[in-house]
């Protein structure tokens, strides 16, 4: 059955409709909120409070969007609000990324790393890796690491992310952009502080 | 004057994410072609999005599933009576 007639069935109080409209995507927002809370526990809250928001508001639900749409930004909402107690740091102006920059503004203590790693999987064990990765995701500021995980972990369009998280498509961008260059730095530093020689491409 | 690498910067993700009109491409490329650093900055970009994306799609875990069916199941009758 399309999601238009699962819709209008799950407004009559069919809950096998809901159900099935809900099925595909539950797995999905459990994803983003593990990566946007790094806590499985958070996660699970963040699907149960995403899905009871979405029984209470499927009247509210307009088909200007897809469902999956929809329910992303609910979960998207519950997610900040679960990560509204961390403190919205700011990242550096996209340009102090690159080597070679003082800063405009003369940022002190920066110095982008330029570690030229390769392949990390070749010298550290899966689960070592992730916990630098899991760690780079958490340095990220919410609202930077939404906007990367929703780019690249979902692969969503820049438009659509615009849409989902209420920013331009230019400021979207270069939010994409300063989070992928944070990440890249924050990696930079992992591996050459721990893997510094076995890792880098010169040797 | 000649370009420099913070004035390809904000360019660096549609390069990558290959939705940069050919002639900036081209301009990226030649930099990229004399620049080390940038070179380097470049790939680890490549590499800090393939690294995020590694690792598979956690499922649901089974207990929460038995959880929401009953929890969604309880909220839903309350809106829509039994």
């Amino acid at each position: 059955m399309n999601e238009e007639r699962l819709v209008a069935r799950a407004r009559t109080g069919d809950f096998k409709a809901f159900a099935e409209l809900i099925s595909a995507h539950k797995t999905k927002i459990y994803n983003l909120a593990l990566k946007m809370t790094g806590n499985p526990h958070d996660a699970e809250d963040i699907v149960q409070e995403t899905l009871l928001k979405a029984i209470d508001k499927i009247d509210q639900f307009r088909q200007e969007a897809s469902f999956g749409t929809w329910l992303y930004t609910i979960a998207l909402n519950q997610s900040r609000t679960h990560l509204a107690r961390q403190k919205h740091t700011d990242l550096r102006p996209i340009e102090e990324y690159l080597p070679g920059s003082a800063g405009p503004r003369g940022h002190q203590g920066h110095d982008p790393r330029l570690f030229d790693w390769k392949d990390p999987h070749r010298i550290l064990e899966d689960n070592e890796l992730r916990v630098i990765i899991d760690d780079a995701l958490a340095s990220l500021p919410a609202n930077y690491r939404e906007a990367f995980v929703l780019r690249y972990i979902d692969e969503l369009p820049i438009k659509e992310i615009a849409t989902l998280i209420g920013e331009s498509v230019a400021a979207t961008k270069s939010r994409v952009l300063r989070a992928r260059l944070a990440l890249r730095d924050f990696l930079s530093r992992a591996f050459e502080d721990r893997y510094g020689q076995e890792m880098s491409g010169l040797h | 004057m000649a370009k420099k690498c913070q004035d390809y910067i904000s360019d660096l993700n549609s390069y990558l994410d290959g939705e940069l009109s050919a002639e900036l491409c081209e301009q990226i490329e030649k930099h990229l072609g004399q620049c080390r650093n940038c070179r380097i900055v470049v790939d680890t970009m490549k590499q800090t999005v393939s690294l995020c994306r590694d690792g598979k799609a956690e499922a649901l875990p089974a207990a929460l599933e038995d959880k929401l069916n009953r929890v969604l199941k309880a909220r839903w009758e309350k809106k829509f009576g039994k």
